[in-house]
């Protein structure tokens, strides 16, 4: 992109996304009234604004647009009934992510034009022209002097509030900052729950009922992980302890997937068998989105649910619970977590109590710390991020939720997203998947916690959770409803 | 040992920030918690290097930094050729790389992996033009390893925790600085520039080479025989190994000796009425599942148990036998696909069930 001396002779670049039956010919009735709007805006129309995805709307920003405009009908007039609807439940959650991401929020907007609306065009686009132009050139796009090779960034911005945020993102996994209040559970009441769990599982087994139980054991370094158990004899290799980190419904969507898109080699009988898992708290929720969305049958998983008091940041090979005077910190998504009693289960294991305790550590960064930085700093701090992502896709593997058969980010085509490591791609491919995990991301983090470099994924995750709640009353997993981002505006739902 | 001399910590820190001003110099550093080679332009800030007391876990010693320092000769991207078109006209221009580089503090491991890319992309001809051009546009600096981290297992396979024979220049660090080999001509090269260091007349090698060999070892892992790995390749074994695999790249990214990359070619912006295009290659791995699809769908591979017997035989069986490799395998035992995984399938483990099941 040219740099430009001064903002007075640079003319920005605009994309507008226009509906053939209304905005479309609403600008050409405001070409007919020859009411004048500037020659910058790019006009693509579409059959419809519930056509324009998200993606494309990041793509348009990531080759180089300074602004894009959706005009759509007005709520009620769609040509397709409810295509408008799609695009206003939508909209919101993307211009929201965008702008987390340190795109200013003025340079996306979504509006209404009707075709006899010639005037109302006009005025909406000499607007958002104005807008734009004011604010001089879009950071978003990411050029980089080598070429494709990445630009190293090295996790230092120009602006001290940056650089303090960037300082504590490492600071997130240590256990040596101070101690939390929570209760760490005592060897005693973690092995009461590891013999409950293999006594669930042996008579589970054993009467045929179920011919899988999916739970934890222990490796032998002492880390604690996945175990797959098909006898009764092997029960007594499960075990429950404040490392049992994994998410282990994300094991579930593959193994009872029994439609042709499941290329294995078990026989399908074999597939549709009844699995049981071993959930936390937070990976109940999981269970139900994956029942809502259709991905298992509620009754082929026999759910051992059991109370947590909270997760270790593990430091991979020590034991933090072996050690009762170790420094040991809750992860993050445990140290606001209230709840201690699956939302969904068979079988329930521990106590459960009304609530538990919520102390949240200094070091842990809020959305809202982002959201006070300007958006300059905002797109300084994720960049610096995105950059270390080595692109290997463990956070989209580990994800519950992300069981797309062909990932969107990894078409043989290219058409959303380049193969490369360049950092437009990689952020392309965050946030797209943050979009696509809005309103059914159960917030287990669990991408976060795979991540070989240290994301801080679940900060997206998060913001993206509470808009959802405060756009449309929604907390995915909570019960059995679907996500409500893809569907009709309901009467209470808000327009954006 | 030929030791060239030894410097102190000071000079050798001089020396890099001079080299920092002439070359791109890259250097495991801090980013955000994690150890990554980045280019630098001052080691000033660079904690573990300039540190008072020495190597320290606070200091993050740099033992071994996320990535394999394979990524300076074999990036995880890399453009081949940029394509430009006007009608009929299709202009193919080369982008070979050119810039000199200097890696400072690469682990005996990870350089051993680079002698094994070198088989498989130099020796085995065609050499790769790419890959030989970085290799010889890279001067390796080693720093040798003061202790075996808690997954490394470099020793069962060969290695040494101060193996000067894969690097340019090799330092071991004793108390009062660091001790320097010059292994290549290309080093040798590279100190010639500047005298930065005195000889060793005035030092007790014998005390000093004693810390790096002397350092805990950990215990040998057994590594299956090569002829009985055909054997295990029917094996139920993989099934059970295989189970909680989440087909993510991980191990294949952070490995010293992974090199398997996708092609493809991607539109970039126009210039000047040319459309243009470039070929780009990417790192690729056998550990996920459309590796290897073909067209109409199929995936010879379609288990997790298939793809990690895949990984396992390409390095103890496949490439020793197909590159020549002196009856070495391709893996260093740095660790990296242990601590990294994130559902904890330990190699050490595989290959010690492997070894059993030989046994029986």
């Amino acid at each position: 992109m040219p740099v430009l001396s001064t903002k007075d002779g640079y003319e920005p670049k605009i994309i507008a996304y226009l509906c053939t039956w209304c905005s479309y010919t609403g600008a050409d009735t405001a070409g007919i009234a020859r009411l004048k709007y500037p020659a910058n805006l790019r006009a693509v129309r579409v059959p419809c604004s519930g056509r324009v995805s998200p993606e494309i709307i990041m793509r348009t920003f990531d080759q180089g647009a300074d602004g894009v405009l959706i005009l759509a009908c007005h709520i009620g007039e769609c040509h397709y009934e409810t295509g408008n609807h799609r695009t206003a439940k939508r909209f919101p959650i993307l211009h929201s992510l965008m702008t987390f991401a340190g795109l200013e929020k003025e340079r996306l907007r979504l509006d209404w034009v009707s075709a006899s609306e010639g005037d109302r065009f006009s005025k909406i686009v000499n607007e958002f022209i104005a807008t734009v132009k004011s604010l001089g050139p879009a950071n978003w796009r990411v050029t980089s002097s080598d070429g494709i090779v990445v630009d190293r960034r090295m996790g230092v911005s120009g602006s001290d509030r940056v650089d303090r945020l960037l300082a504590r993102v490492s600071q997130q996994r240590s256990p040596t900052s101070s101690q939390q209040q929570f209760v760490l559970n005592s060897h005693t009441a973690n092995a009461e729950k590891s013999s409950a769990i293999q006594s669930v599982a042996r008579q589970l087994l054993e009467s045929g009922e179920v011919s899988l139980v999916i739970g934890y054991e222990t490796g032998p370094r002492g880390r604690t992980r996945p175990a797959f158990i098909n006898h009764p004899e092997d029960v007594d290799r499960l075990v429950w302890n404040q490392e049992c980190t994994h998410n282990l419904a994300t094991y579930l969507h593959g193994r009872l997937k029994t439609d042709a898109a499941a290329q294995s080699n078990q026989a399908d009988e074999e597939r549709s068998k009844r699995i049981a898992v071993v959930v936390k708290p937070c990976d109940s929720r999981a269970i139900n989105v994956l029942t809502v969305e259709n991905q298992i049958q509620r009754d082929q998983v026999h759910v051992i649910g059991v109370s947590c008091e909270g997760i270790l940041e593990g430091s991979g090979f020590k034991s933090f619970a072996d050690d009762q005077n170790s420094p040991y910190a809750f992860q993050s998504r445990c140290q606001s977590c209230q709840i201690n009693k699956p939302v969904v289960f068979d079988t329930l294991i521990g106590e459960v109590s009304e609530s538990r305790k919520i102390q949240v550590s200094a070091d842990l960064i809020s959305s809202q710390e982002l959201w006070d930085l300007t958006p300059g700093e905002r797109a300084e701090f994720w960049l610096s991020q995105f950059d270390r992502c080595i692109r290997c896709y463990a956070c989209r593997q580990a994800c519950p939720q992300c069981n797309c058969p062909t990932c969107l980010y990894e078409r043989d085509d290219s058409l959303w997203v380049g193969m490369g490591t360049g950092l437009n791609e990689k952020r392309t491919f965050h946030l797209g998947r943050a979009y696509h995990l809005a309103g059914r991301c159960i917030g287990c983090d669990e991408c976060e916690h795979v991540c070989p470099v240290g994301l801080p994924l679940s900060l997206l995750n998060q913001m993206l959770a509470q808009e959802v709640e405060k756009v449309f009353s929604h907390r995915a997993g909570y019960s059995m409803e679907a996500s409500p981002i893809v569907s009709k505006l309901s009467g209470e739902e808000r327009l954006p | 040992m030929n030791y060239e001399g030894f410097c102190t910590r000071d000079a050798l820190v001089n020396w890099l920030d001079d080299l920092a001003g002439q070359v791109s110099l890259v250097i495991p550093v801090n980013d955000s918690g994690f150890l990554l080679y980045r280019q630098v332009v001052s080691v000033a800030d660079i904690a573990w290097l300039v540190g008072e007391s020495g190597p320290s876990t606070e200091q993050m010693y740099p033992h071994r930094p996320v990535l394999a320092v394979k990524e300076m000769f074999f990036p995880s991207t890399e453009p081949l050729v940029k394509i430009k078109k006007k009608a009929q006209q299709v202009l193919l221009e080369e982008t070979l790389p050119d810039k000199p580089q200097v890696v400072f503090g690469v682990t005996p491991c990870d350089a051993r992996g680079v002698r094994i890319m070198d088989n498989i992309f130099i020796e085995d001809l065609p050499a790769d033009a790419y890959y030989t051009r970085r290799r010889e546009n890279v001067t390796m600096v080693g720093l040798a390893c003061q202790e075996m981290g808690e997954s490394c297992f470099c020793t069962s396979l060969g290695g040494a925790l101060d193996d000067p024979s894969d690097m340019d220049i090799m330092l071991t660090e004793f108390e009062e600085g660091f001790l320097i080999q010059v292994v290549t001509e290309k080093g040798r090269s590279l100190l010639g520039k500047q005298k930065f260091y005195s000889d060793t007349s005035t030092l007790n090698l014998d005390q000093v080479t004693n810390r790096a060999t002397h350092a805990a070892i950990s215990p040998l892992i057994p590594i299956p025989d090569i002829e009985a790995m055909p054997r295990l390749f029917n094996h139920e074994i993989w099934d059970r190994l295989a189970e909680s695999c989440l087909s993510c790249r991980i191990c294949s990214y952070v490995c010293p000796t992974c090199r398997c990359f996708d092609l493809r070619d991607e539109m970039l912006p126009s210039e000047n009425g040319y459309e243009c295009y470039q070929r780009i290659r990417c790192w690729d791995s056998c550990s996920r599942d459309a590796y290897r699809r073909i067209a109409g769908g199929h995936t010879p591979r379609a288990t997790e148990a298939e793809r990690l017997r895949n990984r396992i035989f390409c390095k103890f069986n496949y490439s020793p036998r197909q590159y020549g490799l002196e009856g070495t395998v391709a893996c260093t035992g740095c660790g990296r696909c242990i601590d990294a995984c994130p559902v904890n399938i330990d190699i050490t483990e595989i290959l010690g069930c492997l070894a059993e099941v030989v046994n029986e």
